[in-house]
């Protein structure tokens, strides 16, 4: 029987769509013999702004380079610690949209295993930075073994965040794009989580822990949980790393050591391995940060690939000696 | 009402119906609820009850509900597939034949295929296979949104928000389209080229409909058939005013399934009938209605021609008693072929399953529907193809290159419609070994090249770890020997979630691998 154009056309694309699809299904590669991450596209992108870390230099002859704080209360531990630095409004101005970069790299642990960072110090970040008029405070990490939404919930982050008036974020596969490393000694280019680059401020809040391939990871490691690709990753490490830190550069790192993890198992369930520290270190310097917090497994930086590596890149200072550190008991 | 009225109303209950499946659909996640169960199409389906029942022979109570469906299909006639069914929803909105000039003239034995299929599943059933549900339209239709459509629009949408996200102007339309979709397709799930199998049956059916409006629906579906033996003498019947009638034929030329015989003077067979309500909408004399008839079942044989719609059908169109005796006969023996030839093949590779499944149980009541496929979160279930065998056709198996077994999640038993997959706690599922790793010392990399790695190490999740690292010496290149930590199972603690595997850097096949318990084809360590 006849039909309409109208009808004719509309039929066609129907029945042309169908099989469209089911040729190009046959000539599409599969997706599905890779590890988790996924291709990434090959040109490489470029920020169109550069990475906007100013951070102004010690304003007050009082304001620590480093400081270290001990006590019972997280909370007020990161206060303490923050303020010794010359305060949160140095680092977080008025209308700045916020990262705060917790290590969430496993569901599978709860946070008395120190394995993830401690709930309340993240917290008490988010916090301070929504109290100096951050526009917007996101926490977000790349879990390595788990889904993002489940580590968000039994690293006990999520509330203590929710909380404190900030957002969790699940990191979008889509926002990690090739990125070039100009400095780059081993790696000139990785993908690197944009967003991160575009914001205004990046506060790092790793845990630290012993670690079997890196010797600890502290400031300077925590910052693969922004990066793709992160088996190959692993090949020369120590000056990766460094790489990765020469490109990614956190206005203030904040290092959680209110429980250490002293065995080589980054991810081990074992609570015997988890040594009650009760000390927050924080400074501007990342290199200096984790430098100190070697001293507290017994260590000195040189001992640690990282961050020897990002040393000599200029990234900064590791000898201890050379700073001003100001401890404070809470 | 007028029968306008009537078949807007159907209208309204087919979109309805086929939304709801769509809810249900992409509301079946892992941590996701819905309003109505996840499972609901499978649980008013008779044909998938009554098969997963006999088959595992076990009383499944959710599955009962289908019982329902076939009271409704007794008093209304068959508005199932004329009204619910989104399969014939989906059939009704593609009517390709209209592409083509002129009819087909399609044999009416074509119609025996429906009744044999839906004997063979019953047959088969009983034997204890559950091979040819597949021919089932609900599992048809689910099992292709969760391994082709949903994964393949998933990886489109993704590819499509990273080129846009590169864009700096479109980052706003690619951050709001990537958040939207997140919720709704599975993105993080890889497409599985071998499920492209899947869409050869979908394809089929809706090519079908070059020939005729809704082929699949009265020569092959076996849930028709079913639902069609049950609504032989409905309530609510289709009659003819003889008075009335100008015996135009235009009600035998409109009616989708073909009911309406012009040789008898336009009387329907109710078992074909979809209680579609074209005939009575386009009849220009209004001889044509939908009455209620008492209840009675006519007497074979002798039976005065009052009224042509109380006929009872011994036309061509279905089986007569002999035929039905004789497919009845056909269909046990492809059940018998079905049922005990893949048994005596040699199975190439034991597939890995969900946790708590036992092996020989399992193909006795999984249904093939693809459930756990869509929920799993890491999209390691997948619908196996040929390298378990036949009769593990389109049944989850893990492939954890694809995606491991996350640690946190019990999700796939918990929306197994037919318990193929045990509801276990996720206590219980942390304690339930699915398969054992084994370390491929050739292609490790500290084993074979003495460079440091220990990824399966860091990553699992078990207490204590099923590996251990030992220092194992290896020759330099250059004269000295260097020791290098390698990877060991610890065979009792291995769950087989495969995250090792997973995450193994080394490119291609991995280089500790997950096996199924008990797995012949075991020749590493």
């Amino acid at each position: 029987m006849d039909i309409s154009r109208r009808e004719f056309i509309r039929q066609a694309l129907l029945l042309g769509s169908l099989g469209f699809s089911a040729s190009a299904l046959f000539s599409s590669t599969a997706c599905g013999d890779k590890p988790a991450s996924k291709p990434i596209p090959a040109s490489t992108f470029t920020p169109t702004s550069a990475p906007s870390y100013t951070v102004e230099p010690t304003p007050t002859a009082e304001a620590a380079y480093l400081s270290v704080a001990r006590g019972q209360s997280p909370t007020a531990m990161v206060q303490a610690a923050v303020d010794a630095l010359g305060g949160i409004g140095r680092f977080v101005k008025p209308g700045d949209d916020v990262i705060v970069k917790p290590n969430m790299g496993t569901a599978y642990r709860t946070f008395e295993q120190a394995t993830t960072t401690n709930p309340e110090v993240v917290a008490a970040l988010v916090a301070l930075c929504l109290s100096s008029g951050a526009r917007r405070v996101r926490v977000m990490d790349y879990t390595c073994s788990g889904l993002q939404e489940d580590a968000h919930t039994h690293s006990g982050i999520a509330a203590a965040v929710l909380d404190a008036g900030g957002d969790m974020e699940v990191m979008s596969l889509m926002k990690f794009q090739k990125t070039s490393i100009p400095q780059g000694c081993d790696i000139t280019v990785w993908p690197v989580y944009t967003d991160v680059l575009q914001a205004d401020v990046l506060i790092n809040v790793p845990i630290a822990k012993k670690h079997e391939l890196a010797v600890l990871t502290l400031g300077m490691k925590n910052l693969m949980g922004l990066i793709l690709d992160r088996h190959s990753f692993h090949e020369n490490l120590g000056q990766r790393i460094a790489d990765l830190n020469s490109l990614v550069r956190p206005n203030l790192t904040v290092i959680d050591a209110v429980r250490i993890r002293t065995s080589r198992h980054p991810f081990s369930d074992d609570l015997g391995e988890v040594e009650l520290m009760n000390t927050i270190i924080a400074s501007a310097d990342i290199v200096a940060a984790d430098s100190y917090a070697a001293t507290l497994f017994g260590m000195t930086g040189a001992d640690v690939p990282a961050i020897v590596a990002g040393s000599d890149m200029g990234l900064g200072i590791m000898n201890l000696d050379s700073i001003r550190i100001q401890e404070i008991e809470v | 009402m007028s029968f306008k009225a009537w078949r807007r109303l159907r209208r309204a209950v087919q979109i309805l119906a086929l939304v709801l499946f769509l809810y249900l659909l992409l509301g079946t996640t892992k941590g996701g609820s819905t309003l109505l169960p996840h499972d609901l199409f499978f649980r008013l389906d008779p044909l998938v009850g009554i098969s997963a029942m006999l088959a595992g022979r076990e009383w499944i109570a959710p599955l009962a509900l289908g019982a329902s469906t076939l009271l409704l299909v007794f008093f209304l006639g068959n508005v199932w597939c004329g009204w619910l069914c989104p399969m014939g929803t989906l059939l009704d909105w593609t009517p390709f034949y209209r592409l083509r000039r002129g009819r087909s003239e399609v044999s009416p034995s074509w119609g025996n295929v429906k009744y044999l299929f839906l004997f063979t599943i019953l047959v088969a059933g009983a034997l204890g296979s559950l091979i040819p549900l597949v021919l089932d339209p609900i599992t048809i239709l689910f099992r292709t949104f969760a391994g082709v459509v949903l994964p393949v629009l998933g990886s489109l949408t993704t590819a499509v928000n990273s080129a846009l996200y590169r864009v700096e102007l479109f980052q706003p339309v690619a951050e709001w389209s990537d958040n939207l979709l997140r919720g709704i397709l599975p993105l993080n799930q890889a497409f599985v080229l071998q499920n492209l199998s899947i869409l050869i049956v979908i394809i089929g059916v809706f090519t079908l409909n070059l020939v005729q409006p809704r082929f699949w629906c009265r020569y092959l579906c076996p849930l028709g058939a079913f639902l069609g033996l049950a609504a032989r003498y409905p309530l609510l019947r289709y009659r003819v005013s003889g008075g009335d009638c100008i015996a135009c034929g235009d009600c035998a030329d409109v009616c989708p399934a073909g009911a309406i015989d012009s040789r008898r003077e336009y009387a329907a067979n109710s078992s074909r009938c979809n209680v579609c309500l074209a005939c009575a909408q386009m009849c220009p004399t209004g001889a044509i209605s939908f009455k209620w008839h008492r209840f009675h079942i006519p007497r074979i044989g002798r039976f005065p021609l009052r009224w042509a719609g109380d006929l009872l059908d011994k036309n061509r169109y279905d089986p007569s008693r002999r035929r039905a005796l004789g497919l009845f006969g056909a269909a046990a023996v492809c059940a018998l072929l079905l049922r005990y030839i893949p048994d005596i093949s040699k199975r190439p590779r034991l597939p890995i399953r969900p946790p708590g499944v036992i092996e020989g149980e399992f193909l006795d009541k999984c249904i093939r529907c693809g459930e756990c496929v869509k929920v799993c979160p890491t999209g390691g279930l997948q619908p196996s193809f040929l390298s378990a065998g036949l009769e593990s056709l389109w049944t989850p198996e893990l492939i954890p290159r694809i995606g491991y077994c996350d640690y946190s999640c019990n999700a796939c038993g918990a929306v197994c419609p037919s318990r193929a997959i045990p509801s276990l706690s996720l206590e219980e599922k942390r304690n339930t070994s699915i398969g054992k790793a084994h370390i491929d010392e050739e292609r490790c990399l500290p084993w074979s090249q003495g460079t440091d790695c220990m990824t399966c190490w860091e990553l699992c999740p078990v207490p204590g770890g099923a590996i251990r690292l030992r220092r194992h010496g290896s020759e330099g290149g250059s004269g000295g020997s260097s020791s290098v930590l390698c990877p060991q199972m610890i065979e009792e603690r291995c769950i087989g979630c495969g995250i090792c595997e997973n995450r193994c850097p080394v490119e291609g096949e991995a280089a500790i691998r997950v096996y199924a318990a008990g797995d012949e084809g075991v020749e590493l360590v």
